[in-house]
C-alpha cells in the first residue's frame, strides 16, 4: 500500500533500505521528468549542448595560456599576445554560454518545481477525508513543504551543477588523456583516495544531519508546547523543571550539531589537500618527463591548470550526492501522495442528484472510520421533506459521523443511504455536496476579504446576493462596522472576529449556497447570550423550508425539532419528538433535566 | 556594526585558549596554502626548468608534508569553529528559555508566542552560521589577501598593481552580484512562505472545500501563488548559479592579463623571470577564493547580528510581575481560602506596552473559605481577568486583593500558587505519561492523592481503560486524547496539587452537562472546604453555585443565587431562557415538572 509509505515515520527497516536503492532510478527519472516533459526536452537538451561548448572552451583555457607560458619562455612576444587573444575568446564564450545555459536550467528548474507543486496540489484536492484523518495537517503540510524544498534544491542546483561538474569531468580526462597519458596516470592516483574520503564523510555527516534534524525537532516540539503551555507551567510553578528539560534538549542539539556541522566540514581541507597533491603529482611526473625531454615546460604548466580544474567538479560530485538522496527520500514521499487514489469515488454510472422535496432515508447504515471499530450501528430512520432534525447524544456517539457519511465524505460499510428516491452511492459527490450545505462547528474562514468568503460558497454569486445573505443570517451590521465593510481582510481562520461573528459568516456563507438540505454542527457553546440568540435567529431563517438535521450541544435548539434522534455508542436508542421523548423518562430524559441539576422549570 | 553579536563573544572570553587556538590555526593552514603556492613555483623554476630530478622531489615532499598540515589544521579549526557556534547557540537557547521561564503573563501578551518560537529556532540558527563563517573567515581572507600581496611586493613589485585591481574587481563584482541575490532570495521565500499558507489553509479547511465543492477554485488561488512565486525563484537561482562562473571568468581574465604585462617585461629583460610570473598567477587565485568567499559571509553576518538583536530582546525582558523583597512566605496548611477584591481595576498591556482600555472596573467582592461561587457573562465581560488576578498573573492596576486578610503581592508568587490552583479552558497537557501530568502541580504527592483527584475529575475510569493506565503515553499538547478527556485530565492535575483556593476558568466547556454535574459534585468531597471558583458560559455550570457573579463589561453587576438573580435580574433571566428555556413548549414544561 502506498499510503503506508507516506505515512512511515518509524526508522526503516533491511527490507525498506533494499527497496530504497531500487527505487532511486525510477524516482529520479520521475523527478527528471518534471524538468523535461513538453517544450521542456528540446529546452534540456539545448541547455546540455550549450554548456557541453561552454565547458569545452573552459577547457580550452589552460592549453592556450600553457601556451603563452612557453611564448614568454621563447621570447616570442606576437605568439603570446595571440594565444592571450584566444585565451580572452575562450573565456569570452565560457561566460556567455555559461549564462545562457544557466538561464535555460534555472527556467526549467523553476518550471519544474512549479509543475511539482500544482499536481501534487491538485491531487490532494481530488483525496477523500479518509487521507486527511490519517495525519495531523500541521504533520503533513510540513513534510510536504520541507520535500518539496529539497526537491526545489535539486532542480534550482543539483541538476545543473551535476550536468556541468559530469561534462568537465569527461572532457577533461579526454583531453588529459590525449595531451599525455603518463601524467594524467598520476593526477588520477589521487582521486581515489579523494572519493574514498569524501563517501566516508557523506557516511557520516548525512545521517549526522539527519539526526540533527531530528533533535532540532525535538527541541523545537518542546519549546512549541512548553510556551503554549506557559500559563500552566506558571500556575503549577515548574518553571524549573521546563529549564533543565530545555537545557538537557539544547545540549543534545549542541551534541549532534557539533557532529554534523564538523563531518560535513571536513570535505573542503579533503578536497584541498587532494588537489595539491594531485598537483604534486603531476608537477613531479612532469618534471621527470621534462627532464627525459618528452614535455615541455608550458605542457607541464598548462596540466597543472587541468589537475586544478578536475578537483572542482569531483568535489562538486561528492557534495551534490546529499543533496540528490534528500531529493529522492522527498520525492518518495510526495510521489507516494501523488499515486494515492481517493477513497470515495464516483461510480462509474454515477449520476446527477436530482433534487425532489429531500426526503432521506437511512436503512440499517453501519460505519466505521477503521476496520472493526463501529462507529455507527444499525442506524434507520427517515426525513420527510421539510423536517427538521435533531441529533443529540454524548460526547463520541456518533452525532458528527452521519453529517460525514450523509455528504458521502466517508462510504457506509452496509446498509444504504436513499435521497430522494436515488442511491447515495450512485450519485455523483459534486452535485451531492451542491445541494447539501453543511455549517461545521469549526466556523472555518480562509483569509481573504469578508465577501469573498461569502462568494466562496457558490460560483458566480453576486454582492447583492452575499449581503443580502449576511443580512439574513445576522452578520450584516457587524459586517459594516468593521474597518473596511465587506473588503475587510480576515487573517488566517478568521481570528481577528471572535467566534460567534464568526460562526454568523459561515451561516451566510452557507444562505449563499442555496442549498435543498442542511446540515447544522451547532457550536454555540463558547458564545454569550446575546450573539448565540442573533446566531439561533441565523440559523432558524436558514432553515426555513428545508429538510435539516441539526446536531445539539444544547438540548435547546432541538427542542422543536419534527423528530429527535437520540444517540448512544452509534445506535438510534431513542427516537420521536421533544414530547414524546419526555414522556418515556428515558435517556433523553435523564439527559434533559441533568441540565437543571435540580433547579429545573 | 554587528553590536548584538558581539554580545555573544563572551563565548570567546571564556574560551580565550580556543579562539586563540583556532585562529593560529587557521593561519597555520592560509601559509601552508601559500607555502604550497611558492614551492610550486620554486619547484618549476629550479626543478622542471633547472632539470633537477632531487629538487623536484625534495620539494614535491615538503609540499605533501604543507598541504596535510594545511587541510590537518584547517580540520582543527573547522571543529573549533564548530564548538563556538554550536556552542552560541546553546547558551541563546538556553538563557532565552531560561529568562522566558521568569516571564509573566503580560510579558507574553507584549511578545507573543509565536514570536518567540521564531527567535528560539531560526533567529539561533542565524546567529549560529554567522558565528561560523566569522570564526573560519574573518581573519583567513584578509590575511591570504595581505600575504599574496606582500609576497608580489617583494618578489615582482612591477605585478602588484594586478592583484589589488583583481581584489578590487571581485569585490566590486560580488558588492553588485550579492544584494539582488539576496533580495531576490527573500522575496523567493516571502512567495513561498505565501504559497505554504495557501496549502495549509486548504488542508485545514479541506472540508469547507469539499462542502462548497470548491476544488476548482483553491487549485487557481494556489496557481497564482505558485506562479507568483517562479519568478523570484528564478531570478534568485540564476544569479547562485552565475556567481561560480563569473568568478571563473575573473581569474581567467586576469591570469590572461598577468601572463601579458609578465610576458612583456620577461621577454623584454625588464627583470622579471618566468617563474615570477607563474607565482603572481598562483598568487591570484589566492586572493580571488577568500574574498569571494568572504563577500558571501557578510550578509550571513550581518543577519546573524539582526537575529541576535530580536533574541537578546529576549534575554533582557523583565518580568512584569515580581516578588517584593520583603514578601512574607505562609504555610498553606494554615490557610483558610477567604478571597476579598477591594475596589479592585485591571487593565491588559498591548504588545506596545500601552494599557489597554480597563478590562476590570472597581470590583468589589468577598468570598469566604469553602463557597463555591461561579462567574458569568459574556466573551469579554472580564471573568477571566478577574480570576487570573488571584494567583498573580497579573497584578491589579488599583485597589488590592487580599487572601485571608494578606495582599497577593506580599505573597511570594512561588507560595501563592501553592494556594491557589487553576484549571484553564485550554487544557494543555505535556508530553510524557499520565502519572507525569497528574502531578505536574506536586511532584513529591501521595499516588492516593492523585488517584482520588483522577476520581474527583471523572478522569479515573478512562484512564483505568488504558493499556497503560497510569504509565499511558501523553503525546504532545496532550494530543492523543479527546477534547473531554484533556480537560478531565487538568482539573485532575489541578486538584492534586491540593489547592486552598480552586479555580476553574472554564475548564469544562467540552464535556457534556452530565459529566460536568458529576465533577462538580465530587470536587468537595475530594477536597474539604475548598473555595472554588467556577467560570463558566454554560449556565448550567453555574446553576447550583453557593454563589453567581454576573459580570458585563468588567463590572459585576449582580450576585446572589440562582433564584435570587432569576428573580432580580433581567440579563440572568435571558441568559436562562437563552440556554436552557428557548423552544421549551407549554406541553413540554408539564413534562419536567
Amino acid at each position: 500500500m502506498t499510503a503506508a509509505t507516506a505515512t512511515k515515520t518509524k526508522p526503516e527497516t533491511a527490507a525498506q533500505k533494499a527497496e530504497r536503492k531500487e527505487d532511486f532510478i525510477p524516482i529520479f527519472k520521475r523527478l527528471l521528468d518534471y524538468m523535461t516533459r513538453d517544450e521542456g526536452a528540446g529546452k534540456f537538451y539545448l541547455g546540455m549542448a550549450v554548456r557541453f561548448v561552454a565547458v569545452a572552451a573552459l577547457i580550452a583555457i589552460p592549453f592556450m595560456t600553457g601556451n603563452a607560458v612557453d611564448a614568454i619562455a621563447g621570447g616570442d612576444m606576437a605568439a603570446l599576445q595571440a594565444w592571450l587573444m584566444a585565451a580572452l575568446a575562450a573565456t569570452a564564450i565560457f561566460i556567455a554560454l555559461s549564462a545562457w545555459a544557466e538561464t535555460i536550467f534555472s527556467k526549467l528548474a523553476t518550471t519544474a518545481l512549479y509543475r511539482l507543486q500544482m499536481h501534487l496540489f491538485g491531487h490532494l484536492q481530488t483525496l477523500s477525508l479518509s487521507f486527511f484523518d490519517r495525519q495531523p495537517v500541521g504533520e503533513l503540510m510540513s513534510r510536504v513543504s520541507n520535500d518539496s524544498e529539497a526537491i526545489s534544491i535539486f532542480y534550482e542546483s543539483a541538476v545543473s551543477q551535476l550536468i556541468r561538474a559530469g561534462m568537465q569531468l569527461l572532457l577533461l580526462l579526454v583531453v588529459m588523456f590525449f595531451l599525455n597519458w603518463q601524467m594524467t596516470l598520476a593526477a588520477l592516483l589521487i582521486v581515489p583516495v579523494m572519493l574514498g574520503l569524501s563517501a566516508i564523510i557523506e557516511r557520516v555527516a548525512t545521517p549526522a544531519f539527519a539526526k540533527m534534524q531530528e533533535e532540532m525537532g525535538e527541541l523545537s516540539g518542546f519549546q512549541e508546547e512548553t510556551l503554549a503551555g506557559h500559563k500552566v507551567i506558571i500556575a503549577n510553578r515548574r518553571n524549573d523543571w521546563a529549564a533543565a528539560a530545555n537545557e538537557a534538549y539544547a545540549k543534545r542539539v549542541f551534541d549532534v550539531g557539533s557532529h554534523a556541522f564538523f563531518s560535513s566540514l571536513l570535505q573542503t581541507p579533503v578536497t584541498m589537500a587532494s588537489a595539491t597533491m594531485m598537483i604534486i603529482l603531476v608537477l613531479t611526473v612532469g618534471g621527470l618527463l621534462v627532464a627525459n625531454g618528452q614535455l615541455s615546460v608550458g605542457e607541464v604548466i598548462a596540466f597543472m591548470g587541468y589537475a586544478g580544474l578536475l578537483a572542482s567538479p569531483l568535489s562538486i560530485i561528492a557534495n551534490l550526492t546529499s543533496t540528490v538522496l534528500n531529493a529522492i527520500a522527498g520525492g518518495r514521499r510526495v510521489f507516494a501522495i501523488i499515486d494515492e487514489q481517493p477513497a470515495v469515488k464516483d461510480a462509474p454510472d454515477a449520476k446527477d442528484y436530482e433534487f425532489k422535496g429531500g426526503h432521506i432515508l437511512f436503512e440499517d447504515v453501519d460505519f466505521s472510520y477503521t476496520p472493526g471499530r463501529k462507529i455507527l450501528r444499525h442506524n434507520t430512520f427517515e426525513a420527510k421533506p421539510g423536517q427538521k432534525i435533531g441529533i443529540c447524544g454524548p460526547t463520541g456517539a456518533g452525532k458528527s459521523t452521519i453529517i460525514n457519511i450523509l455528504t458521502r465524505y466517508y462510504d457506509v460499510d452496509s446498509g444504504r443511504i436513499v435521497i430522494d428516491g436515488q442511491p447515495l452511492e450512485k450519485l455523483t459527490q459534486r452535485s451531492l455536496r451542491e445541494q447539501v450545505g453543511v455549517v461545521l462547528q469549526e466556523a472555518y474562514l480562509f483569509s481573504d476579504t469578508v465577501m469573498n468568503n461569502l462568494k466562496y460558497a457558490r460560483k458566480g454569486a453576486t454582492d447583492e446576493e452575499c449581503i443580502a445573505a449576511a443580512k439574513q443570517a445576522n452578520a450584516h451590521e457587524f459586517i459594516m462596522n468593521l474597518p473596511q465593510g465587506y473588503d475587510t481582510m480576515l487573517t488566517e481562520r478568521g481570528a481577528n472576529l471572535s467566534q460567534g461573528q464568526r460562526q454568523m459568516i459561515t451561516i451566510a456563507r452557507a444562505m449563499v449556497a442555496q442549498p435543498k438540505i442542511l446540515i447544522l454542527d451547532e457550536a454555540t457553546s463558547n458564545v454569550d447570550t446575546r450573539t448565540e440568540k442573533l446566531i439561533n435567529e441565523g440559523l432558524a431563517r436558514l432553515m426555513e423550508g428545508r429538510t435539516s438535521f441539526v446536531i445539539a450541544h444544547r438540548l435547546s435548539t432541538i427542542q422543536d425539532s419534527d423528530r429527535i434522534l437520540v444517540l448512544n455508542a452509534g445506535e438510534i436508542i431513542e427516537q420521536g419528538t421533544h414530547d414524546e421523548l419526555m414522556a418515556r423518562r428515558g435517556f433523553y430524559y435523564d439527559l434533559y433535566m441533568s441540565q437543571f441539576k435540580g433547579k429545573g422549570p | 556594526m554587528i553590536r548584538s553579536l558581539s554580545r555573544t563573544f563572551i563565548i570567546f572570553k571564556m574560551y580565550r585558549g580556543r579562539l586563540i587556538l583556532s585562529q593560529v590555526l587557521l593561519l597555520v593552514s592560509a601559509s601552508s596554502t601559500i607555502g604550497v603556492a611558492t614551492l610550486t613555483q620554486r619547484l618549476i623554476n629550479d626543478g622542471i626548468i633547472a632539470q633537477n630530478l632531487e629538487v623536484i622531489i625534495d620539494i614535491g615532499l615538503w609540499m605533501a608534508v604543507l598541504a596535510l598540515v594545511g587541510g590537518l589544521s584547517m580540520a582543527a579549526t573547522a571543529a573549533l569553529a564548530v564548538f563556538f557556534a554550536q556552542g552560541v547557540a546553546f547558551g541563546l537557547r538556553k538563557y532565552a528559555y531560561d529568562n522566558i521561564q521568569t516571564f509573566s503573563f503580560a510579558n507574553f501578551d507584549v511578545l507573543r508566542t509565536g514570536n518567540l518560537l521564531v527567535r528560539l529556532s531560526a533567529d539561533v540558527n542565524y546567529v549560529m552560521l554567522a558565528i561560523l563563517y566569522m570564526v573560519m573567515l574573518v581573519l583567513y581572507a584578509p590575511f591570504m589577501v595581505l600575504v599574496a600581496l606582500a609576497l608580489t611586493a617583494i618578489f615582482a613589485p612591477s605585478m602588484l598593481w594586478l592583484l589589488i585591481l583583481a581584489s578590487v574587481v571581485v569585490l566590486g563584482f560580488m558588492a553588485l552580484l550579492l544584494p539582488s541575490l539576496v533580495k531576490a532570495y527573500y522575496e523567493r521565500q516571502d512567495k513561498l512562505s505565501d504559497l505554504n499558507n495557501t496549502m495549509q489553509e486548504n488542508l485545514a479547511g479541506m472540508r469547507v472545500v469539499k462542502a462548497f465543492v470548491q476544488e476548482e477554485r483553491e487549485v487557481e488561488k494556489f496557481h497564482d501563488r505558485a506562479e507568483a512565486m517562479r519568478k523570484p525563484a528564478y531570478r534568485a537561482a540564476v544569479r547562485v548559479a552565475l556567481m561560480d562562473p563569473m568568478l571563473i571568468m575573473i581569474t581567467q581574465f586576469f591570469i590572461a592579463l598577468t601572463l601579458w604585462v609578465g610576458g612583456r617585461q620577461v621577454i623584454e629583460n625588464m627583470g622579471l623571470e618566468l617563474g615570477q610570473v607563474v607565482m603572481v598567477m598562483q598568487y591570484l587565485a589566492m586572493v580571488i577564493m577568500p574574498l569571494s568567499m568572504l563577500a558571501i559571509a557578510v550578509p550571513f553576518i550581518l543577519r546573524g547580528d539582526t537575529s541576535a538583536a530580536r533574541i537578546f530582546e529576549i534575554i533582557d525582558a523583565r518580568p512584569f510581575v515580581q516578588d517584593k523583597p520583603d514578601a512574607r512566605t505562609l504555610n498553606p496548611e494554615e490557610m483558610k481560602g477567604r478571597v476579598v477584591f477591594e475596589n479592585v481595576s485591571f487593565a491588559f498591556r498591548r504588545p506596545d506596552g500601552k494599557l489597554d482600555p480597563p478590562a476590570l472596573k472597581n470590583i468589589n467582592l468577598t468570598i469566604e473559605p469553602g463557597e463555591r461561587v461561579g462567574f458569568l457573562g459574556a466573551t469579554g465581560a472580564g471573568k477571566s481577568a478577574l480570576v487570573n488576578l488571584i494567583p498573580r498573573f497579573y497584578d491589579v492596576t488599583e485597589g488590592r486583593i487580599t487572601i485571608d486578610g494578606v495582599d497577593v503581592r506580599d505573597i511570594p508568587q512561588e507560595n501563592l500558587r501553592q494556594m491557589v490552583g487553576i484549571a484553564l479552558q485550554e487544557a494543555l497537557l505535556f508530553r510524557g505519561t499520565v502519572h507525569f501530568n497528574l502531578k505536574f502541580g506536586n511532584p513529591e504527592v501521595h499516588d492516593d492523592v492523585m488517584i482520588g483527584a483522577a476520581q474527583a475529575a471523572d478522569a479515573f475510569d478512562f484512564i483505568m481503560a488504558l493499556p497503560q493506565q497510569w504509565d499511558a503515553h501523553v503525546a504532545r499538547r496532550g494530543y492523543n486524547f479527546s477534547g473531554g478527556q484533556r480537560q478531565r485530565l487538568a482539573i485532575a492535575r489541578t486538584l492534586t496539587a491540593q489547592p486552598r483556593v480552586l479555580i476553574l476558568d472554564d475548564s469544562t466547556s467540552a464535556l457534556d452537562v452530565a459529566t460536568e454535574s458529576r465533577v462538580q459534585e465530587a470536587i468537595p468531597r475530594f477536597t474539604d472546604n475548598v473555595t472554588t471558583l467556577y467560570v463558566a458560559q454554560r449556565i448550567s455550570a453555574v446553576i447550583d453555585l453557593d454563589k453567581i457573579v454576573l459580570l458585563q463589561n468588567g463590572e459585576i453587576i449582580a450576585q446572589g443565587t440562582h433564584e435570587e438573580l432569576m428573580e432580580s435580574n433581567q440579563l440572568y433571566r435571558e441568559i436562562y431562557e437563552s440556554q436552557l428555556g428557548a423552544g421549551l413548549k407549554p406541553s413540554s414544561r408539564e413534562a419536567a415538572s
